[in-house]
């Protein structure tokens, strides 16, 4: 505020007021809703609790706890696993989908509504949906379609190896619409003179997407690539709905450790504990996002 | 300037709007909200109370929890015959239907809130979880005072008390079984001469009886639950028939697991052989979970499935099977003969912060339901209701399990399932004479049975969606887990 000298003091200090009585309902929403929860929940990770009333401080007991559990490395070899395949199958979809999208010439609007689509169907519909696609046995909708080109059905999900392929597979369905979208606005920002100039030198589209297009959103998918890295980390209902973390552990996630934690087993410092931990992963990988969004402002 | 004016009211009455959001409701606003819509509306008011209700006895709510859900409307035509006869004696108390489905979610933010119905009921897992956490009231000295402590079966007492106070009544006490399909089984062939299924008397039995149906009929004979702590539950039911204990009470206070032993690994080796060996069970077991257990069962997508007498309900009136394709037998025993049922209690529990007066209104309502150690004129008539509303819904009036030792209760419904029963107690009776053999019921495992289960569920998994998984190795990982969570729970 000091560095504002310019501005007279009376004059900012009215324009001040009516600002900060602008933020005042969120300022109190996130106060309520935001701050307070976490300085609790960091809080409640220090204690034991009767239900969710704090009773002895018993500093990073929880922690230790949590970090001794069996289901913990598990969870958190697979949250990688899960970041892992999002970035192989997840990652380079929307690029392409913007980018053949951007090069259509009829029915753009179509295609574009098209692949947005299933961002409008509400999550759990979605994983559900997949879930009876993914069916093993003979009720399973890829199982029946399979079984009309006379290929045997397949066990799908209950496959350990190819669980979380699956389920990565099923999110990108869902989300790849919106992030394509992005992408599009990213291409469309790009100077036309340039495409018309590489024409004019003879460029086809390979090289025109290869010398022009890429490098033009290579700043945007620095910025998405640390988002979807944020996002997937929390993975939580897909594999909840879909194989409720199994079989045999092989798709649980940090996240469903938590909601294990706080409701099927009412632990909530356990739960308390887990989260900070999560927060802090987060916290970093902010950062990180940050540091690479202002590098682009400059 | 008059701009900024406008600006500066509309913040100011955005954020006062908002606070008073905040605003703390009073009890009965807080009931309209839970309250479920339409045709309990009319139930909401009070029953007239006319006739010179006493004036010196406080006006209070009940808030019943344990009212039917709305789709239920025979279920609450019922009750509200039990709340026309609870007022006659109780004028004071408004009895306000507050029907509330337990659920983990919405459990703690209800109990914390004092949202919570004076009376509910919950699952037979969560007892001693919402005792821990000190959200439900206890209520010994009631039942003390009332003369029903000494009539509650010791092994249910023991599930719903710590530390010798009691927190909880049972609804019903249960025993595990196998229910059948019966249309399966007459598809395949599997019939004696008076139309009865031939029932499995060995786990082998079962797996090949799973099969002739299996081949018979195409639709799966036995279902398997893997999806959540449910699977190692029914597991560890299986487990003891083939020998197995998991966890060894070392008497001082600590517990040592025992989820590998040979008897236990053949078990999980039988249960691997009923996916890969026999093939017979449903398409998808780690999607199985008790619900769907009972929507197999009752849509014939299954032949067999393990179940208690205390949810005949789930396959016939929910999912649709004739009361009469209902049959129950005793769980198979295993290779030396050893047969048990894992039995307990489905509770009623009361909220933290209800009165010692509102806990006593809902016992007296028990008693109305027939719900309670009494016999009263008012009892049988409430356990009649019960019985004519099942009948008319095609759900098996059976023996309840004896969940109070009172022989005039007993004998009530005793009485009862004579006058109204609407099955061929033949089609139970294996059931309730292996439950009668001393030494066969058997409590859940000591230790953190919920934990064991989490464990066993786990292997389940593997074994039927892995055809090389290695049994023994799954279950010495399982043994060093389960031993880990119990060294943290049990040792400082």
């Amino acid at each position: 505020m000091n560095e504002k000298k310019k501005i007279p003091k009376t004059s900012w200090k009215k324009k001040d007021f009516l600002g900060w009585m602008i933020m005042l309902p969120s300022i109190i929403l996130f106060a309520f809703f935001v701050w307070e929860p976490l300085i609790e929940s960091v809080r409640l990770s220090l204690y034991t609790a009767k239900g969710i009333q704090t009773e002895d401080f018993v500093g990073f007991d929880n922690y230790l706890r949590v970090l001794r559990h069996p289901d913990f490395l598990d969870a958190l070899k697979n949250t990688f696993v899960y970041i892992g395949w999002s970035l192989v199958i997840g990652f380079a979809v929307p690029i392409i989908i913007a980018l053949l999208i951007t090069e259509t010439i009829h029915l753009r609007s179509l295609f574009r509504v098209g692949v947005y689509f299933p961002n409008i169907i509400p999550g759990l519909a979605t994983v559900m949906m997949w879930g009876f696609f993914f069916r093993p046995g003979k009720t399973g909708v890829l199982n029946i379609l399979l079984s009309k080109i006379g290929i045997e059905g397949q066990v799908w999900l209950n496959n350990a190896a190819l669980t979380i392929p699956l389920i990565v597979i099923a999110m990108t369905w869902k989300s790849a619409g919106s992030t394509a979208l992005i992408y599009m606005a990213g291409i469309s920002g790009i100077n036309p003179e340039l495409y018309e100039a590489a024409t004019i030198d003879g460029a086809g589209i390979r090289q025109r997407i290869r010398y022009i297009t890429l490098p033009s959103v290579i700043a945007l998918a620095k910025t998405l690539l640390i988002l979807q890295i944020i996002a997937v980390f929390q993975i939580l209902y897909e594999p909840l709905v879909m194989t409720n973390g199994g079989p045999n552990n092989a798709s649980i996630s940090i996240m469903q450790l938590v909601y294990n934690y706080a409701f099927r087993d009412y632990k909530y410092p356990m739960a308390a504990a887990l989260s900070v931990m999560i927060c802090i992963v987060l916290i970093i990988l902010s950062g990180i996002y940050f540091k690479l969004t202002t590098k682009k402002e400059d | 300037m008059k701009r900024r004016t406008i600006g500066l009211l509309l913040c100011l009455t955005l954020a006062v709007g908002m606070l008073s959001g905040c605003k703390k409701y009073d009890a009965k606003s807080t009931v309209d909200e839970t309250k479920p819509t339409g045709e309990v509306k009319q139930t909401n008011t009070p029953v007239p109370t006319k006739e010179a209700s006493n004036p010196v006895e406080e006006k209070f709510q009940l808030k019943l929890g344990i009212w039917p859900e709305d789709t239920l409307t025979d279920d609450i035509a019922m009750h509200k015959e039990f709340v026309k006869t609870f007022n006659e004696k109780h004028p004071n108390v408004e009895v306000v239907p507050a029907y509330y489905k337990y659920s983990v979610d919405t459990f703690v933010p209800k109990a914390e809130s004092g949202n919570l119905p004076t009376i509910f009921e919950s699952w037979y897992t969560e007892p001693q979880k919402l005792i821990a956490g000190g959200f439900v009231a206890d209520i010994t000295d009631i039942l003390q005072e009332r003369g029903w402590l000494d009539t509650l079966n010791p092994s249910i007492r023991e599930l719903l008390s710590k530390d010798g106070r009691i927190y909880g009544i049972p609804r019903d006490g249960y025993a595990l079984g196998l229910m059948m399909n019966v249309e399966l089984f007459e598809e395949a062939g599997l019939v004696d001469e008076n139309g009865y299924p031939i029932y499995p008397k060995t786990w082998e039995e079962l797996a090949e009886t799973a099969k002739k149906i299996k081949d018979a009929t195409g639709m799966a004979g036995f279902c398997l639950l893997a999806k959540d702590n449910a699977g190692g539950w029914h597991f560890s039911n299986i487990a003891w028939a083939f020998g197995a204990t998991f966890t060894v009470d070392n008497g001082d206070g600590t517990f040592t697991a025992n989820v590998d032993s040979a008897e236990a690994i053949a078990a999980m080796q039988y249960i691997k052989d009923l996916r890969w060996k026999y093939d017979v069970l449903t398409p998808d077991p780690i999607n199985e979970d008790w619900g769907t257990g009972f929507a197999n069962l009752g849509v014939g997508t299954a032949a067999m499935y393990i179940g208690a007498n205390d949810a005949v309900n789930q396959p016939t009136q929910v999912n649709g099977l004739p009361v009469d394709k209902l049959a129950m037998c005793a769980l198979p025993a295993g290779p030396n003969g050893a047969q048990y049922s894992l039995s307990g209690g489905t509770p009623y529990m009361f909220s933290k912060d209800a009165t010692v007066e509102e806990i006593s209104a809902a016992l007296d309502y028990l008693e109305i339901m027939g719900k309670a150690p009494v016999a009263t004129e008012e009892a049988v008539a409430g356990m009649k209701a019960d019985a004519q509303n099942r009948v008319a819904n095609g759900v098996p009036v059976i023996p309840r399990f004896p969940c109070w030792i009172d022989q005039n209760v007993l004998d009530a419904e005793a009485q009862i399932i004579k006058d109204y029963g609407n099955v061929d107690t033949k089609m139970f009776e294996s059931y309730f004479n292996a439950t009668k053999q001393s030494g066969n019921l058997r409590m859940e495992e000591v230790g953190s049975a919920q934990d064991l289960y989490a464990e066993l569920t786990k292997v389940l998994q593997a074994v039927v969606t892995d055809k090389d998984a290695d049994v023994a190795a799954l279950m010495q990982k399982a043994d060093a887990n389960y031993q880990s969570i119990l060294d943290d729970l049990y040792k400082k």
